[in-house]
């Protein structure tokens, strides 16, 4: 079973070699059976990482020829193994998914870029969960950036050249200082290896208490920009509203939370439990995930467009996560993982379910929506139990981390926020329901529709149903999960 | 451009630009340089090419699919030389590796040499999509 070592690496080599395969086919189809093959490949490999982990406990990968503080390494932990599962399923079932809408949404001369672009993003960020060397996960950032300003941009629209612009700024901003953040760190400790500056902040953190604090500062709101910390998420709605479907679920559901995973890395693994808890850096993350619990809600009701209500759902959502962050303890942070899970499953089967609905219809706003629930029944239904979760309701992923984060915020005892948490969900509900119910029923809206008119085939919504089956089933096995995670965590 | 003297002049200068193109990455593990500088010394020749014989000339010769296949070929090549020697370094199997041979041969240095080409291919022909892209909108 040595062999099973390899497979992390194994799954990033092949998701970037078998991407610049397919500027060379001809045809498309072919493109999208690769994408798709490899796509279902790494899954297999990262099952397998997983079997491995459960059996054997977590590891040290050296790669290349050189050892640890002079080489790169990866560190493949439960969490990870969780990660990279999560990943590879989430996208080999959006790719599915893709393969039957792209074209419309992306030009035919284009659809090899796209996939290549897919196959690059997956790749890059599968290499940031693994990887245990700072700079590395550095460079994964860049080309992540990149990767997905190019799934953006590919629609070629107006509004898609502006929102990846903004994007494009904004995100270069995050890197640099992520990048000053890491120059602190590496200036201190002479270290990029993450397991070795971990040993030297604790013999110097006493003396160079300011510096710490400045690097854990700078390195907090880079990734706060890449995973839209609330009032950084200025570019998120834009380009995540204008994306093709595919390409918004991907962003959503993955692009934002590779990154979240690292800050927690280097959080709690560069600088450690005991020296962070005494920084007020997790106070800073704490409030602004509770702002934008609130605040992304609050803006998402006032949208007239139906992705961009979505959008802005992943600014509050992302709140959630960073949260859990904030709040310093075991608890939160199994809680802020477990939403990581949840709300990428969810956030994904929403934004590929509003993506059939504009397809199908043509009709992007929601007043212009009504009534679609008699048209594409299954489509809606499908929408519904999404947004269940993301309301709260028992069982689904959503209310679980709901609870547990009550419960983390009372360990912490920050009372006051478990009305935050409750006043957030209100609000969710406030603007999922109304697509709902207008979408079912009323006179109104029902008049002149035909019973399943629209309605995509089985076959199209197979990925769909596929992805809220998974989404149940993380609700249901959530304390296995969680289990998981907390072996992952110490 | 129309300028007689120019292109009579860039016959005889392009060669000279490429030979020390593919000097600089030959020699990349031996001396400074490598496969990005002498790759944009190459990028700069097909672009002095392009802007001298125009367009639709510099089509026939370089056209875009030829280059591309080059591009991603180069780029394969590269992903699985440095993705072997990664694995097998990796986790400690000990299969055949490129020999490093003698210090200050051409022939020597391991993966080097074939990476320095690699890179070389896909640094020019990216510097020839650029330009022509800002030049002229289109490759």
């Amino acid at each position: 079973m040595t062999y099973a070592k390899n497979f992390p690496l194994l799954m990033i080599l092949i998701l970037f070699i078998s991407a610049f395969i397919m500027p060379l086919m001809k045809k498309n189809i072919f493109v999208k059976g690769l994408s798709l093959f490899t796509m279902g490949i790494s899954m297999i490999l990262s099952i397998y990482t997983w079997i491995f982990i459960t059996k054997n406990g977590a590891y040290f990968y050296r790669v290349g020829h050189w050892d640890a503080p002079w080489g790169i390494e990866f560190k493949i932990g439960m969490i990870e193994a969780i990660m990279a599962m999560l990943f590879t399923m989430v996208a080999t079932l959006i790719l599915w998914y893709s393969v039957y809408s792209v074209e419309k949404e992306v030009k035919d001369n284009k659809v090899s870029f796209y996939y290549l672009l897919v196959n690059i993003l997956l790749g890059s960020l599968l290499g940031m969960v693994f990887s245990n060397d700072l700079f590395n996960c550095f460079v994964f950032i860049e080309v992540t950036t990149l990767a997905s300003c190019g799934i953006i941009v590919v629609k070629d629209k107006k509004e898609n050249i502006a929102a990846t612009l903004k994007y494009l700024i904004l995100s270069s901003l995050g890197s640099g200082l992520v990048l000053m953040g890491i120059a602190f760190l590496y200036d201190i400790t002479g270290n990029l290896n993450m397991t070795y500056i971990h040993k030297e902040i604790m013999n110097v953190h006493a003396v160079y208490k300011n510096t710490l604090h400045i690097a854990a500062g700078l390195c907090t709101v880079g990734i706060g920009i890449k995973s839209a910390m609330f009032p950084l998420h200025v570019w998120l709605p834009d380009a995540h509203s204008s994306a093709p479907a595919s390409s918004s679920a991907i962003l959503s559901a993955l692009v934002l939370k590779a990154p979240i995973l690292l800050l927690i890395k280097i959080l709690y693994g560069v600088f450690g439990f005991e020296i962070i808890r005494e920084f007020a850096i997790l106070n800073l993350i704490l409030i602004l995930g509770t702002m934008g619990m609130i605040m992304g809600s609050v803006l998402a009701i006032k949208q007239k467009e139906i992705k961009r209500v979505i959008a802005y759902s992943s600014v509050a959502q992302v709140g959630y996560i960073f949260f859990g962050i904030g709040l310093g303890n075991k608890l939160g942070l199994t809680m802020a993982i477990f939403h990581i899970i949840g709300h990428a499953v969810t956030k994904s089967a929403l934004f590929l379910a509003a993506g059939a609905m504009i397809e199908k219809s043509g009709k992007k706003k929601l007043s212009e929506l009504k009534g679609i629930g008699k048209e594409m029944p299954y489509t809606l239904g499908l929408f519904t139990i999404g947004a269940l979760s993301m309301v709260g309701i028992p069982i689904l992923p959503g209310f679980i981390s709901k609870w547990y984060l009550s419960l983390a915020s009372i360990d912490a005892g920050e009372f006051m926020l478990i009305g935050a948490i409750l006043m957030s969900s209100l609000l969710n509900a406030l603007y999922y329901f109304p697509i709902i119910v207008n979408g079912y029923f009323g006179e109104e809206n029902l008049a002149g529709k035909i019973y399943k008119s629209n309605e995509k085939s089985i076959k199209e919504l197979l990925p769909l149903m596929m992805l809220i089956i998974g989404m149940i089933a993380i609700g249901a096995g959530s304390n296995k999960i969680m289990d998981m995670i907390r072996i992952g965590l110490i | 451009m129309h300028n007689t003297i120019l292109k009579e002049i860039s016959k005889i200068i392009i060669p000279f630009i490429q030979i020390f193109g593919l000097y600089v990455i030959f020699h990349g593990h031996l001396s400074p340089g490598g496969g990005f500088a002498g790759g944009t010394i190459l990028g700069t020749s097909l672009i002095l090419y392009r802007m001298v014989y125009e367009r639709e000339r510099t089509r026939e010769k370089l056209s875009y699919k030829k280059l591309m296949t080059c591009m991603c070929g180069a780029l394969i090549i590269y992903g699985i030389l440095k993705g072997y020697s990664f694995i097998t370094g990796g986790s400690h199997i000990d299969l055949p590796q490129l020999p490093l041979g003698k210090p200050g041969n051409i022939l020597s240095g391991g993966y080097l040499l074939p990476l320095n080409m690699a890179v070389g291919i896909i640094v020019s022909v990216t510097v020839y999509f650029f330009f022509s892209l800002f030049y002229e909108g289109e490759i």
